[in-house]
Order: structure tokens, then sequence, then C-alpha cells
């Protein structure tokens, strides 16, 4: 056994929440996993990170390179999907009490990504909340809570006419629109136009449907793919609570790539953090496998798959990649502020509640409710406000034209948690602030006008702690898949999307693990008689290539453990 | 004595016999109960099973009350972590061990005066191996058990640098016990049957960090094994706010102790208050009332997706 301490089927390099799903899938399906990582933290671009780590985090990225005397291709590559960076000087006290995510993100209830956390395991280690408000900003009429549900447009004070109409684009929106005489044509129409034309729907609603609904980024995102996330979002709400999201504590997604490598650790996967990767030799005709020789560390790796982040890939084996020729880059600028006062959301007023099911039409019952539910929409008084119950975890939508000197055509976001989720100290919350911008633009002057929103809803003059940055994403722009050889998957960047991260990162690692079970089946064939043989009896490859390896079989009950079988 | 862990992703159907044993140990259970035993095993399944719809509501009136406990066991690896959660709860040894491979967490009651404790017990999954331990794995633990092996002086160092990454990273309030293991190696043996410590020194051997295997030990020569005194393990436990044990998996002595011991010292009532105070707090109006603050994701599926376009 010894001498296949350093054999695996497959050698990872990166943490981040793609690579972790994979690991946990594979280790899983029985293959041998080593996962490395050149950060001594888990989660790549998807991490959590506290406070100290994240300014060091920054400071690597943007310390001038000529104070460096060598550095890794890691940092190179990172260095150029984060630019634009500053942060404030002075790290405020309880650093480590913070956990803020590099990828903050709400999770749709129903979906691939919550399918597989219940489906590995990986929901019973961590814990989740409901996203509790989604606001809407414009600057006549300030912050607005948004409506949660079809209750909810009941109750509110939309003419009947409005509501009507509204019901009937609700009807559309939850149903097979695909076929449908509205959607037919217009597919590719933006899709505030198209609410415009097909459903008469006045200017306010249209906003808030696009971009606080759907959660578009500008005015330009195409109908189809929008209305698709909305069906989602719709027949999310209420599995969980009135809202369709979830908010993952202590930061989300890094701790959920945790999870997803303790997934694969408990199935026998080998983790090796914080350790360079010197050298990794690809397969050739003296040797059949990748052989990786690790910094520090007594033995080389062997492994006959390689998977791995773009940054991650050693130099040496970055030629062996077929590039694709264009790539689309999309640019996210973003800030990360802490402050100590949370955003003050008018109350939930009974007419708009979100305390309501999405069933339950008949007004909020106050014995069930605290401050916020009694209140009736005439007392929108600065008391009421004062009484207003604190928010803890939610987003802030700024469509286009809301803000003074913010964009005309594209949307800035606001999501925020607090100590209810464990990413900050009681009284401490997390603002994400972000904003699609282009090459060229001052991000700094574009952020701007948002920030100072948030801190004046909040009541602060200045963040404790703050981070700017650009994140630069790669696409690439032809959908035809490139050709692996010698057997290197390279996995994709994740859209800055804050509700779409999630789903895309769970497709992205099942269409992985597809590819790579394929691969090994077709090459390896040994690796997988080995896995069966047990249940098969043994044969040839060609036998075992015919069957399906499920991403994630069924759960064992590990909690009875302890029982003679 | 077959395997203990089950193995994610074997899934066996309960059969008849199965059930019987539901019946025999949830008995069992009631019966301590009434002597006011202070540990019992229980398993959680047995009583959610929806075959027992009885015994839910059962588990409901105690579920009220109980509380529960993440415990995480930390130590350098071979030191006996799992050989000692495996003799807590399932009053079991296995010479020969494999590295930990297979077990998310298990879970085991512990029954303390009035209240249910309920240990949700997580394992380093062998993690520990290349320090690349997740921050994720202490969160919110209420209890650690740090093992050492009192025949390796260098495992107690390690056994300090956990304890102060436990001081610096875990919540506040984290009872911590430190555990000297393998006892038994250093005891000279009663009945003359010394041979039975070498199976124990064999345990995790497949580690290259593993004791190597000793032979046939009597006496003073057992002392002689023995590289951590209790006396210096007890007064840096003292020193560091620790609860402190020695423990042998293989015999069972203090085992059992460990656990009792670190229920006696949680801080029961904080755990319930904080819990309370969190479902009361002002945060959840927007949550459609009687939901709990966080959200259990195994506990509904999906609506029907008859909208689904296949």
């Amino acid at each position: 056994m010894s001498d296949l301490e350093g054999n695996f089927d497959v050698i990872i390099l990166g943490t981040g929440l793609v690579e972790s799903i994979a690991a946990a899938a594979l280790s899983k399906a029985g293959f041998k996993v080593a996962h490395l990582d050149n950060n001594s933290y888990y989660g790549g671009d998807e991490a959590n990170l506290t406070l100290d780590e994240l300014a060091r985090w920054a400071d690597n990225r943007s310390t001038p390179l000529e104070k460096y005397e060598k550095i890794s291709s890691y940092l190179v590559a990172q260095r150029t999907k984060f630019t634009s960076i500053t942060r404030s000087s002075a790290v405020p006290d309880h650093a480590r009490h913070y956990s803020i995510s590099l990828a903050p993100s709400l999770i749709p209830s129903v979906g691939p990504f919550i399918s597989s956390l219940i489906a590995s395991g990986v929901s019973r280690y961590g814990g989740y909340r409901l996203l509790e408000r989604v606001g809407i900003y414009s600057s006549s009429k300030g912050l607005q809570n948004v409506p949660g549900s079809k209750g909810d447009i009941f109750k509110s004070t939309l003419s009947l006419i409005e509501k009507r109409r509204l019901m009937r684009f609700f009807k559309f929106a939850t149903g097979k629109f695909e076929s449908s005489n509205e959607l037919q044509g217009h597919e590719q129409t933006p899709f505030p136009e198209f609410l415009q034309s097909k459903f008469s729907l006045p200017q306010e609603i249209v906003d808030a449907i696009v971009y606080a609904l759907a959660f578009c980024a500008s005015t330009a995102d195409v109908t189809l793919h929008a209305l698709t996330r909305l069906r989602n979002y719709f027949q999310s709400a209420g599995r969980y609570g009135a809202s369709p999201f979830l908010v993952g504590h202590y930061g989300g997604l890094g701790e959920i790539a945790q999870g997803f490598c303790r997934v694969s650790a408990v199935n026998g996967g080998v983790y090796i953090l914080d350790k360079k990767t010197e050298d990794i030799t690809p397969p050739s005709t003296s040797a059949d496998k990748f052989v990786a020789h690790l910094a520090d560390f007594p033995s080389p790796l062997t492994a006959g798959v390689l998977i791995a982040a773009d940054d991650q890939l050693p130099e040496s084996l970055q030629p062996l990649l077929t590039k694709a020729q264009n790539t689309d880059e999309s640019l996210m600028a973003r800030c990360i502020a802490i402050i100590d006062q949370p955003i003050l959301f008018p109350p939930v007023l009974s007419s708009e509640g979100l305390s309501g099911d999405g069933v339950n039409f008949a007004p909020v019952s106050s014995g069930e409710e605290d401050a916020g539910g009694q209140s009736s929409a005439s007392t929108r008084l600065a008391s009421a406000l004062a009484e207003a119950p604190l928010v803890d975890t939610s987003i802030i939508i700024f469509p286009p034209c809301s803000v003074e000197g913010g964009s005309s055509i594209k949307v800035a976001q606001a999501f925020t948690t607090g100590a209810g989720t464990f990413s900050a100290p009681e009284g401490k919350y997390v603002v994400y602030v972000s904003i699609p911008i282009k090459d060229g633009e001052d991000p700094e002057a574009l952020m701007e006008p948002y920030l100072n929103t948030v801190f004046s809803l909040a009541s602060v003059s200045e963040p404790l702690f703050k981070v700017a940055y650009v994140q630069h994403i790669s696409f690439p722009s032809s959908s035809t898949p490139t050709i692996d050889l010698p057997p290197i998957f390279v996995t994709p960047a994740l859209p800055p999307h804050v509700a779409e991260i999630s789903d895309y990162a769970n497709s992205a690692a099942e269409s992985l693990f597809n590819r790579v079970v394929d691969h090994l089946k077709a090459k390896i064939p040994q690796a997988w008689t080995r896995e069966r043989s047990g249940e098969e009896g043994g044969g040839d490859g060609d036998v075992f290539a015919e069957i399906m390896v499920p991403m994630w079989p069924p759960l064992g009950d590990e909690e009875e453990a302890g029982e003679d079988e | 004595m077959s395997a203990i862990y089950v193995k994610l992703g074997c899934v066996e159907s309960p059969s008849p016999l199965w059930a019987h044993r539901r019946l025999s140990l949830l008995a069992d259970f009631l019966t301590s109960l009434a002597h006011h035993c202070i540990i019992h095993r229980l398993f959680y399944h047995d009583l959610q099973s929806p075959q027992l719809p009885q015994w839910q509501a059962l588990h409901l009136a105690l579920q009220t009350r109980s509380v529960q406990v993440k415990l995480v066991l930390l130590g350098e690896a071979a030191v006996g972590k799992s050989s000692i959660v495996l003799r807590f709860v399932s009053k079991e040894f296995q010479p020969n061990k494999e590295p930990t491979i297979g077990a998310a967490f298990l879970t085991q009651k512990c029954l303390l005066e009035d209240r249910v404790l309920r240990y949700e017990i997580w394992d380093t999954a062998g993690q520990e191996r290349f320090h690349s331990l997740a921050p994720m794995y202490y969160r919110n633990a209420q209890a650690a058990v740090v093992v050492y092996d009192v025949t390796k002086a260098a495992s107690l160092e390690k056994a300090k640098t956990w304890v102060k990454e436990l001081q610096r990273q875990a919540n506040p309030n984290i009872v911590i016990a430190l555990a000297g293991n393998k006892i038994d190696l250093v005891q000279s043996s009663p009945s003359g049957s010394g041979s039975s410590s070498a199976a124990e020194s064999e345990d995790e051997a497949d580690d290259a960090t593993a004791t190597p295997g000793e032979a046939a030990t009597s006496g003073a020569e057992a002392e002689n094994l023995r590289q951590v005194p209790r006396e210096e393990a007890q007064a840096y436990a003292q020193e560091a706010g620790l609860l402190f044990f020695e423990t042998s998996a293989k015999t069972g002595e203090g085992v059992t102790e460990v656990f009792t011991e670190i229920a006696k010292n949680i801080p029961i009532e904080s755990i319930l208050a904080s819990s309370r105070g969190a479902a009361g707090r002002p945060g959840t109006a927007g949550i459609r009332p009687g939901t709990q603050e966080s959200v259990n994701l195994g506990e509904n599926q999906p609506k029907s997706r008859d909208a689904c376009n296949c």
C-alpha cells in the first residue's frame, strides 16, 4: 500500500467552488483525489477571508512589482484578474471575527446548486439564512421594499388595473412562456422594453421586476434569459420561507467550498494547502502520468488527470493548453465596506409585507408580528423608522438613473450581511457594492455616488474599513469545447452575477465531473475496474464504460454509525 | 466487529431486524430515563424513523429540551482520535484501523440530569495531515477534544498548537478537553497478557508517523514507553484552562469520562439562551412567523415543478 501513497487518479489545483464540488463528486465516485492549493486558505476566488486576510489579499495584488524579488505565476495571474485595488490603511479590531466573501452570493432555494448541497450532504455542515429584504432605490422615493410574493401584490397600493396587468404577467412568467405568443420573436429584446410593450406596465413596476426580481445587470439584458431566471426565483419562493434566496453563514460560497472539500476528504481525498507547486511534468513517452513536485514535500504526486483553476496551473503547462482564440472580458467594480450601523429600511407595512406566505392573502395579524407589522401606511414617520426592525441580511438595487451621478444604463447592487450570518461581529455590517464597468472607466468615480447613498441610508459618514477593486472575468466567446490533450481540465471563470454564480458553478462542476469520468473510463480502465470490480466481478473497460456514474450517489446514513452491520 | 463508519453512498434499507433493534434501543433508553442515568446511547435516526410515529412524538418532547453540541476532534495523525470516538459511541475498539475515511460526523445523545445533550462529533477526515484543516471545521464548535499519545512527546507539542489555534479561531466559550491516549501501552497488564498492547500499537500504524509496533510489554518496560508524564500534561492543561484526562480507546478507560465532564462544563443555559435570543431577535421580522433564523436545507422538498418545460 505504501508505494501507492503518492499515486492518484486526479490531481486538482485550486480549491475554488467549481474545483471543490468536482473534488467531492470524484472522491464519492471512488477516484483517488489529491487536492492542492497555492493559498493557505480554501476557496480561491470564492474564498471567505477574515479582515486581516482580506487586507493581505489586497496588498499581495497591489504592491508594486519591483518590491517583489520573485513572484509566483499564480500571483501574476491574480494581479491581472484583480486590478485598481485600494484599501483603508488601518484594519479595525476583531479582524478575525469577520468572514468576508470574495464572491458574495444569493443562493436560489430551488436549483442545481441547492440540490447538490443536499445530495452531497454539505448542507449539514453549515448554516443558511433567508435573505430578509430586497430594496429598490430611487432618487425621488428613496429606499423602498420590494414585494416578496404574489400575496404582497394583492395587498399593495397599486390600482386595480395595474394589479390585473401584473397578475397577468406573473401568470405568464411562471408558465411555459417559451412557446407563448407574447415571447415569439422577442427572446432577444431588452427586458424592460418587452415588459412595457407586451404588458403595459408602468415604469416603476418595470424597474422593480427587471432589476430587483430578475436581477438584470443593465437596461440591455435580454428577455428570454431574464424570464428564465425570474421563473426559477418564483419557484424558489416559499420553499424555506417567503424569500426565494438563501445566504450562507460565514461568508457563503467560500464556506460551502470548504464543505465540499470535507466531503472529498471524508471519502479519501488528500488535502495539501499552502505548498508551492514547483513543477508538474505532463505524461510523456517515458511516463504515462502527470508528476507533481511540491516544495517542502517528501515525495512527488502522480495522477492520470489534472484539473486546474487557470491561475493555479504551473507556467510549464500553460503552452499545452489550446487557448480559446477570443475571450470576452467583463469587468465588475467592487467595494467591500464595513459599517457599524444597519441600513435603515422602511418598516414592512401590512399592505406590502414580506412576511406573508405566497398563498396567504389575509392581512398579517398583529399578534404574529412585532413593530413593523403593526404600522400602517400613513405612519411612515421618522419615529417609525427608528423603531423599525433592524435588517441584517439584505440587498438594495440601484436601477439605472436612480442615483445622481450614477450610471444611466448599469445597475448597482449593495448586498449587506451582518452578525445574523456570522459574517461580522454583533453590530457591524459588511456591505458589498458592485457595478459592471467598461474598460477605461474610472471605477472609483463610478462607485462613489452609490457608496455615499449606502452610507447615508445607514447614517454613517465613513466606513470602518474599505477595500475597492475591479474584477476581470474572461469567458471564451466561442462555445466550441476546447480539446483537452494532454488531460488537463481547466475550470471556467464564474459570472459575477450575485444570484447566478452558485448554480453556474454547479453546472460547470457537473460538466467537469462528467468529462473527467468519461476520460478516466476511456483512458485508464484499471482505475475504473478497480473501483467497480467488487460489485461487478471484473471485466474489461469497454463494458464498464457503459455504466453511468451519478454525480451524487445516495447518502449513506452516517449518523447510524456505531451499529454492527 | 464490522466497519463502524458507514461509508457515504451505500444505502441499505432497514430490515425488520433493524426495526426490532430500534425498539429495543428505545426500551433501553426509556429504562435509563427512569433510572436517571447520566449517559445513554441513543440514535437520533431511530427516533426520527417514519415507521415509529409514536416515538416521533416522544422525540419532539425530548427535542424541546435537548441541546445540540458540536464537538470537534483535534490532534496529530494516529494518536487515536477516531478510536476514542468509536469507543464512546459504540463501545468498540478496532485494532489496525485505517486512517479515518468515511464519516461526516457521528451523533450521540448524552442524558444530563433533565436535559438531553446531543453530541455531533466531527472527525478531521485526515485533513490535519498536511495542516489543511478548514476553518469551517471549528465553526460553532462548543467543545473540542484535543488528543495526544502518551508514548509520543511530540504529539503533546502538536496538541498545544491545536489548543492555541482553537483559542484564537473558535467560539470563545468553547470547552476544551486534553486527552492523553494509549495509556494501556504504559500500564503493566495485571493479567499478564501484556501482548494485548501489541495490537494497540499497530493501531493506525499504517500512517508513517504512527507509533512503531512495540513488542509485548510488562511492568517497568511499559512505564518506559511513556514519554509524556501525567503531571506534565496535567500542569499544562491547568494552566491553559483545559479539562484533562488520560484515556485508552482500547480498554475504554477514561473515555466516557471525557464526554461526561465536557457535558457538565458546557454552558448549556447560555447556548439555550442564545438560540432563544436569536429566534426572538428583531431581525427576524421579515421572515414568516415560526420560521427559525437558520434554515434547514434538508427539510422542505421543492414544490412541484410543473412549470418545467420538458
